[in-house]
Parts: structure tokens; sequence; C-alpha cells
């Protein structure tokens, strides 16, 4: 067994083991599709722009907006705070293998709590499943990317786990607005607008529910993701420190 | 030749010159101590023979190798276990150590391993449930399970309990048994003066000497001294009069007699030809400590304890 899937298996271990990420990933999204498709949110309604796609899309967001602002930068800045970091540094084996294991595992659990919602969506609420699945990959991993990269600029900066779960909440409670959470579709005030269309987790949620809906995501939402996901990436692979 | 070689080692942090000049060399099978007080550049000449620092100036080798150059080879030969560097909380202690014993061409068998170091009964305790002297010996195995030939220590015994620091020891001297080189960084006097054959004291990033315990004491031990109170009234002239005797006062009911040479014979000789019997008698010798203090001109501070 490679040392990358030895530490991957050992990761994937701690990671089920950590209630909190668990429950976070999976228990959340199912949560939200239960509570708010029993409510009736998640018909098609022309008068606030709303389409059936916002509620399978705002849970897998959520599922990875928490991954990635929220659980990657926590272990990440932990595991540097309590020096296991530089104890892999002393063994032949650099701790790079780490950081690529908890994204593994991370993007792992984000694929598995996707595919429970697509499920969910098509067999329990009746809201079909992406019209343009191909469009909807390319959105997925372009969001989980963009969201990964910010994830690992903050546990780059983040001196503390501690810090590090709170930049990454204080980067969540933004993002859900601006994704349109609370205000979806035409509810979202005009001057957001803009920003949603380029923020992460708005430009994400955008490219999904247009996948989802049969069309292609925007060259905007799209561009926007790949510009995070090279520039911020770039300078939390400067930044990020082992010790 | 050597197994570990420093010679003039220089390294800065900003401004802060962590270690100024230190050279020494270590011995195959030899447990070498590092002694200095908290600040003195211990940790740093360490982490500079493992290859997590580069040297500003002057060289280390370990085995002929640049640690920092020959990184992976380095790393293969040599097992550190560093101050404050800790697992996750929800690993199991067989866990850790089948983790690290995958980074290591030729490990050493993990279940062996936990049997010496008595954490046979832990294998499936998760590291936030192990207590301090279990962590620590965790710590020590994970040193160890590569096999390497030498194993650098830093601070083992510290935060642990006086039953849980002997046990330590115990188990230091064992594994110098299997014929592994041990660097050990301490500030603790007892812990060097118990387990090392040579030891460098380290004062403000220079070596400030190097020698075996007893060694770095016998430098500054010219002078004994025995308290005693004795059992029927002595004229001090008595025992002023014994060449080896260079000084005798009084406390209370006690008598305090300092000199050289075989002082303690000299005097309990005399005493019995006086039918007098020394009572409470105690002796003192020089310490390391006062070895230390007579080297660097400066005591430990009391934090360094």
């Amino acid at each position: 067994m490679s040392t990358l899937t030895k530490i991957t298996t050992v990761e994937s271990k701690l990671f089920l083991r950590d209630s909190t990420s668990a429950v976070m990933t999976f228990a959340l999204p199912i949560g939200l599709m239960v509570v708010f498709g029993s409510i009736g949110l998640g018909e098609d309604d022309p008068e606030t722009g709303i389409t059936k796609a916002f509620l399978p899309v705002m849970a897998l967001a959520l599922s990875a907006a928490l991954l990635g602002l929220s659980i990657l930068p926590t272990v990440l800045a932990t595991y540097r705070e309590k020096g296991i970091l530089r104890r892999m540094s002393t063994t032949p084996v650099h701790p790079g293998n780490v950081l690529g294991a908890q994204l593994l595992v991370n993007l792992v659990a984000l694929v598995a709590a996707a595919v429970m919602v697509l499920l969910l969506a098509a067999l329990v609420f009746d809201l079909g499943t992406p019209s343009n699945m191909l469009g909807f990959v390319v959105a997925f991993v372009l969001t989980a990317t963009a969201l990964f990269a910010i994830g690992l600029l903050v546990a780059a900066l983040a001196p503390t786990g501690k810090a590090a779960t709170s930049i990454g909440m204080l980067l969540f409670f933004p993002s859900m607005f601006f994704a349109g959470v609370w205000t979806p579709g035409d509810l979202m005030p005009s001057w957001a607008r803009p920003i949603r269309d380029v923020s992460p987790l708005g430009a994400g949620m955008e490219a999904l529910q247009d996948a989802w809906n049969g069309s292609w995501p925007g060259a905007t939402n799209l561009l926007a993701l790949a510009v995070v996901t090279v520039v911020v990436g770039a300078i939390a692979a400067r930044t990020f420190r082992w010790e | 030749m050597p197994i570990i070689d420093v010679t003039n080692l220089h390294k800065v942090y900003g401004s802060t010159v962590a270690v100024d000049d230190v050279s020494f060399t270590v011995e195959e099978g030899e447990i070498f101590g590092i002694l200095g007080p908290n600040g003195a550049g211990k940790t740093t000449t360490v982490e500079c023979i493992g290859g997590l620092r580069r040297p500003d100036g002057g060289s280390v080798r370990v085995l002929g190798l640049d640690p920092v150059r020959d990184r992976a080879e380095v790393r293969k030969v040599l097992g550190a276990q560093l101050q404050e560097s800790e697992l996750p909380e929800k690993i199991t202690v067989a866990e850790a150590l089948d983790l690290y014993a995958s980074f290591y061409p030729s490990p050493a068998n993990p279940a062996e391993l936990l049997g010496d170091l008595g954490l046979a009964g832990k294998a499936d305790t998760r590291f936030e449930k192990l207590s301090g002297g279990q962590k620590q010996r965790l710590s020590i195995a994970l040193a160890l399970v590569g096999n390497p030939r030498i194993a650098v220590l830093d601070e083992l015994t510290t935060g642990l309990d006086p039953q849980a620091r002997r046990d330590t020891w115990q188990l230091i001297e064992q594994v110098r048994a299997r014929g592994v080189t041990i660097v050990l960084v301490t500030h603790f006097m007892d812990e060097a003066e118990r387990l090392c054959d040579r030891l460098a004291l380290i004062d403000g990033g220079r070596v400030a000497a190097i020698d075996s315990p007893a060694g770095l004491i016998a430098r500054v031990a010219t002078e004994q001294t025995l308290r005693f109170r004795p059992s029927s009234p002595l004229e001090e002239s008595v025992l002023t009069a014994l060449p080896d005797v260079t000084a005798v006062s009084r406390e209370g009911a006690h008598y305090v007699v300092t000199g050289t040479g075989n002082l303690p014979y000299a005097v309990i000789t005399t005493l019995a030809a006086h039918d007098v019997v020394a009572a409470e008698l105690r002796m003192d010798q020089a310490s390391l400590e006062d070895a230390f203090v007579a080297m660097t001109g400066r005591t430990f501070e009391p934090a360094a304890g």
C-alpha cells in the first residue's frame, strides 16, 4: 500500500470518528432536504424565480462550504498547532502527504454527501435529477476546488485550530448570504447580485442550479470559480507553513 | 569515525542568535547529553542534526551525511522525539505506530515495540485518553519504529511524575542496550547525571564544556564538606590539625568541616581515636549543577529546575 493510501485510510477513520465533521457533512444536507422539502420549498415558483433546483443545490453547497471553509482548515491548522506535521517531517515521509490525504478525504465526503442529496431529491422529493449532468459535474468540481482552496488559505494563515474555525465561520455566514441561501432567486436585493455572481458559494450555487435546470452554467460563474481556485490556491501554497 | 559530527554550528532567527558556536562529536553506541538552561540553544542544535533546520554557519554530519541535503537518507537512520509534538486526538496507539512503521524501509515490529514500551494493553486506546507518561512512551516508540541507528530525544521527561521519569530512564537504557546511539536533550541535572555517558554543557549558544558527568564534576570538585554532630565535646584544633582539613566551623551543635583529599576517612578515624561518634553525618560533594555554575558563571534559572 502506498504511503498516501495508508495515510488517507487513517485520516478517513479519524474523519468518521469526529462526530462534528460526520454530522455536518451528512446530517445537515439530509436535514435541510427533509425540513424544507416537507414544507413545499422545492416546487418551481415563477414569482420568486426559485426553481426546484434550489433545495438540493443549497444542501449540496452548504456541505461543500462546511467542509472547505471549516472542517478542512480546522484539522490542518490543528495538526500544525499540535506539531503533528512537524513530527512527520522527522520521518522519511513529507507532511505534504497529510495535506493530500485531507483533501482526498474531504473530497470523498463531499461526493458522498452529493450522492445522498441527489438520491433524496430524485426518489423522495420528486425534484428530478440534473438535466445537464456534465455541466453539473463541472460546476460541482469547480465549486469544490474553489472552496477547498479558500480552506487551505485559512489553514495557512490561522495560527491555531480554534482560529481556523473562527475565520472559517466568519467566511461561512457572508458566503451563505451572498449565495442567496436566505434570499433565493429574485428575493436577493439587487445590490448584492453582482457579488453573488462571483463569490465562490454564490457562483457555485448559480452554476449548479443552471445545470440542474438543463442549461450550461454561466461563463462568469465558472470563470470566477476557476480564478478563485488558481489565485487563492497559489497564495495558500506559498504561505502554508508546516510548523 | 564519529556517528554525529557538529562543527562550529551557527543559527540565527531574525536578530536572535539561537546557536552561536557549537561543536561536538557523538560516538556510536553512547548516550550523549545536551544539557543547558531553557533558551540555551539545545533544541535548535538537535533540530539541525535532524535536518529540520538549515544551519546558517558551520557543518553538521550524521553518518557522514548532510541532514539538509541528504534529507531522505538521514531520516531513515535517525528517529526523533520532539518537544510538544502530539498526535491526532482520535488515533489509536496501534494505528499511529502502524502508520509510522509504514514510512520506513525496514521498520521494527510495532506489536513488539508496544510490548517493550509497556503499551501492549493500550494498543486500541485513543491518543486523547493516554496519560502523560503513556503519550511520552508512544512518542519514544514512534522515534524507534523505523529501527534507527540514532535516536534524538528532546526533553522527554518534562511534565512527568517522578515514577514515570524513572521508568522512562530505564527505557532509555534498554534502547541503548540494543545498540542505538542516543542524543538526549535535557535541562534536568539528575537526568543527565544518571543517563549520559558524556555530555555537552551548553549556555548562551556556546559549549561550556564536554566531558563525562563525573569528569565535569571533578573539574570543580576540589573541596568536600562534612557536617555532623559529635556525640561528646571535641576540641576544634583536633580536626584543624589534620593535613586534609582546610577549615572547621560550628553551626549550633554541628561541626562543618571542609577539606580536600580523603577527607571523610581522615575525619572519621580521628573522631574514633577520641571516642567521638559523628551523629547525623552528611557529606556534600559537588554536583553537576555546581559544575555548571562554575563553568558558566551563572546559575540555572529556577524555572529550569
